[in-house]
């Protein structure tokens, strides 16, 4: 019984030819093309279609693509070969993009430590000496200003100092010798500073030549002064020489300070007047320089707050800030941590802003 | 008529000299299965020069990846799906590239379905006038470089290189119901075209 119409029966011609119909499915449509000649007649003229497409016979590949084949491989074989050997195609490639970026940021990282490490050891930070109240007074006698060096600038002399000159990192091992070997010093030995205009309120005073005095720098006998070559070293000695074969050299770029850039003095107000003078005279007896008075908005006011400028050698200040505390009281917030300056004086000295501070 | 897997035995043969790096294994190899390969590109895209470089490409690849060959297929079957998949790809290329051979509009065809063979376009290129003067392969040829491409290659792997529904599914990534009616569309509009020489 034919159950199927004819548009059901070619649907399922090509499954029924592929046999891929069920038994059901089968019986239907063979019932169906029984009874149906155009039907019947379209799935013979189908299997005739497929028979044929089944017997096309392969067209003969052209001669060329086996030999095409062959070489396109045989180049990518030689390639290979080729990218295996002798650092592969990173032979070929340009220098800078062999790198691969692990092995770029492991350099880069490398490099930027190495220098870090470089510089940091390079310029090592300047001790502070002992604290001012820890050293023994009976190795400088404490220097009092004449009263009447006080009352003006241009009154002011210096006694005979001696200037640490030299490599700063050997300050501290070269100054004690001094004593043994005393040499005058001038303003002509001094570090340079910029020379300021005088205004109202800021002013300097050039050290002249200095007198007799008490000796800075008492150190060993026989030793060389400090910033003085011994003679083992003027003659290239082999100690001076091993001290300095691997030192590197000093760093343009920081400044060793060893109580920071501000020192905070405050006086009572009755002791107000002069003391400006006063911290110019101290500075130019431990060998340093008065560079200028910086006073107050009040300048005509008496106790008005003022600052001092002064470069020092480097080894003279622990003493500068002794003197600065016979002076007034130093304040804790007042002598702050040694710190390295990203600029500063030139090496081997040290410079200071002294604030005085009416209290 | 070789079948896929026809062969099987002899291929794995020349598959496991090649892996063993034998000389003159992968030549063997290509000589075994070229013509095949070349059929089925030219069938396909109906250009020999195309032809000729995809079946350089399918025989680079199989260069290149025989060392991953698990042989679950016959070698035939393998090369065969790498070269419809570059077909199919030179195919979207060339059609990117001009539209020549856009998809014709959808329209309710003869059995309410969507066209999916090229009309020929000039009265005299008709496979019965064909008939006249050319060989049956050359009619067969031409009659299926006017099928629609996604329904050609299903025609070749099938009819002409014997492969399952469920193959071809694979291959083409669709469910087997839509390999079957694909193929049956396709192989009615087959016998529309060659129905006055079949």
């Amino acid at each position: 019984m034919d159950t199927m119409d004819c548009t059901q029966a070619r649907n399922l011609l090509s499954e029924y030819q592929d046999g891929a119909l069920d038994a059901e499915a089968v019986a239907a449509l063979t019932a169906h093309l029984r009874g149906c000649g155009e039907c019947a007649g379209s799935a013979d003229s189908l299997l005739t279609v497929r028979e044929q497409l089944r017997s096309l016979p392969h067209d003969p590949a052209p001669p060329e693509l086996l030999a095409r084949v062959l070489a396109a491989v045989e180049a990518e074989d030689r390639d290979a070969r080729a990218g295996s050997t002798a650092g592969g195609a990173d032979a070929t490639r340009p220098f800078l993009s062999r790198f691969r970026f692990p092995l770029e940021a492991a350099a880069a990282v490398l490099l930027f430590a190495s220098v870090y490490w470089y510089q940091r050891t390079s310029t090592p930070p300047v001790r502070p000496p002992s604290a001012p109240t820890a050293r023994a007074p009976e190795a400088t006698p404490p220097v009092d200003i004449p009263p009447e060096a006080s009352s003006s600038t241009a009154n002011v002399t210096p006694p005979a100092i001696r200037l640490p000159r030299g490599n700063p990192k050997t300050a501290k091992k070269e100054e004690a010798p001094a004593a043994a070997k005393p040499r005058a010093w001038t303003a002509a030995d001094l570090p340079s500073v910029p020379a300021i205009l005088a205004s109202t309120n800021s002013e300097r005073i050039v050290p002249v030549a200095p007198g007799p005095g008490p000796t800075i720098y008492p150190g060993r006998p026989g030793a060389p002064a400090y910033g003085e070559r011994g003679s083992a070293d003027a003659e290239g000695g082999a100690d001076s020489r091993l001290s300095r074969s691997f030192a590197p050299p000093p760093s343009r770029l920081l400044r060793p300070l060893p109580y920071g850039r501000d020192i905070v003095v405050d006086v009572k107000p009755e002791s107000r007047e002069g003391v400006e003078e006063r911290i110019a005279g101290a500075a130019l007896r431990l060998g340093g320089i008065f560079e200028r008075f910086d006073r107050g908005p009040g300048e005509a006011i008496p106790g008005a707050p003022g600052t001092v400028r002064v470069i020092l050698p480097e080894a003279a200040a622990a003493r500068f800030l002794e003197e600065m505390g016979r002076i007034g009281s130093i304040p804790p917030e007042g002598t702050p941590a040694s710190t390295d300056l990203p600029a500063g004086p030139r090496p081997g000295t040290v410079a200071y802003a002294v604030h005085i501070r009416v209290r | 008529m070789e079948r896929p897997g026809g062969k099987g035995q002899s291929v794995d043969l020349l598959v496991e000299a090649f892996r063993k790096g034998k000389p003159g294994a992968f030549e063997a190899i290509v000589r075994a299965h070229q013509d095949r390969v070349y059929s089925f590109c030219a069938r396909m895209l109906s250009d020999r020069e195309d032809a000729l470089d995809a079946a350089q490409e399918v025989f680079l690849s199989a260069w290149r990846n025989l060392a991953g060959f698990r042989g679950e297929a016959a070698l035939s079957t393998w090369l065969l799906r790498i070269a419809a998949n570059r077909c199919l790809n030179r195919i979207r290329r060339r059609k990117s590239l001009s539209e020549r051979e856009a998809p014709w509009p959808e329209s309710p065809g003869e059995e309410g379905e969507g066209i999916i063979f090229q009309p020929a376009a000039d009265e005299t290129e008709r496979p019965d006038r064909l008939a006249e003067t050319c060989e049956m392969g050359e009619i067969l040829t031409e009659a299926l470089s006017r099928l629609d491409p996604g329904s050609r290659w299903m025609v070749l792997l099938s009819d002409v290189e014997g492969f399952s529904y469920e193959e071809i599914a694979t291959l083409a990534e669709v469910p087997v119901g839509t390999v079957k009616s694909r193929l049956h569309r396709a192989r009615m509009a087959m016998r529309r075209l060659l129905s006055p020489v079949a």
